[in-house]
């Protein structure tokens, strides 16, 4: 990991088209301003650590609970349109 | 099926039409990998249905329409998405939720990162919502 010091109002480029600047150091938490191509996806990372694990996680599954679980659930659609059957 | 292909997933073997998969330009959010999917033709009734993943076998995903569980739930695609998923605003594009089942069967819902799918080209997107007060892991109402 690169490790670089900077100040309140400094900032670093990267790869030209990313700027990210320290606005304001207080109480332990620090400010910054990131610049970045509209098509770029900026997350908080632990945001994006959550999802990258639900997904993983969402991945592990065995078709025989899908079997039991699928036709025991109730949804506020299904309430509505099985009693006409 | 024109160029039907076969893959062997954990599941047996599934023919696909490659032109007929749903296109994730992006990936899904730390799978980025995974570009193409198969939707799995639904064998029991109920509000879920599974993706096969065409890119990696071992991989499979459950989905359902939030909307099946929580009415009020809606995800618009901000400008970047539409472009992503190659339409206008407009166009219709769907919310899906990621499920994940557990052995314990207490199953969830991911509603703070949904798909959104654009039917009109087949394409899906993963977004992530911030500051929103959607959980990953939402339990689905019991009966």
């Amino acid at each position: 990991m690169l490790v670089l010091t900077r100040k309140a109002g400094e900032g670093i480029v990267i790869g030209g088209n990313i700027t990210v600047t320290v606005l304001e150091v207080k109480g332990g938490g620090i400010r910054i301003g990131i610049d970045a191509p509209r098509d770029k996806k900026i997350y908080r990372q632990e945001v994006y650590d959550r999802i990258c694990q639900e997904n993983v996680e969402a991945a592990q599954w065995n078709i025989a609970d899908l079997d039991v679980v699928n036709p025991n659930i109730a949804t506020t659609q299904m309430k509505k349109v099985v009693p006409t059957k | 099926m024109t160029n039907s292909r076969k893959i062997n997933t954990r599941f047996g073997e599934v023919e696909y039409d490659p032109e007929q998969t749903v296109h994730f330009p992006e990936g899904l959010i730390g799978l980025e990998g995974l570009h193409d999917f198969i939707v799995m033709p639904n064998k029991k009734e109920g509000p879920l249905f599974w993706i096969q993943s065409v890119d990696d076998p071992q991989i499979a995903f459950v989905l359902t329409d939030p909307n099946n569980f929580f009415l009020d739930y809606r995800v618009e695609p901000d400008q970047n998405v539409r472009k992503l998923l190659g339409i206008e605003e407009h166009d219709a594009c769907h919310a899906l939720s990621l499920v994940t089942v557990p052995p314990d069967q207490k199953i969830t819902c991911n509603l703070a990162a949904p798909i959104l799918f654009a039917p009109k080209n087949n394409k899906a997107v993963q977004v992530i919502l911030e500051n929103s007060p959607y959980q990953t892991k939402t339990p689905l109402p019991s009966p």
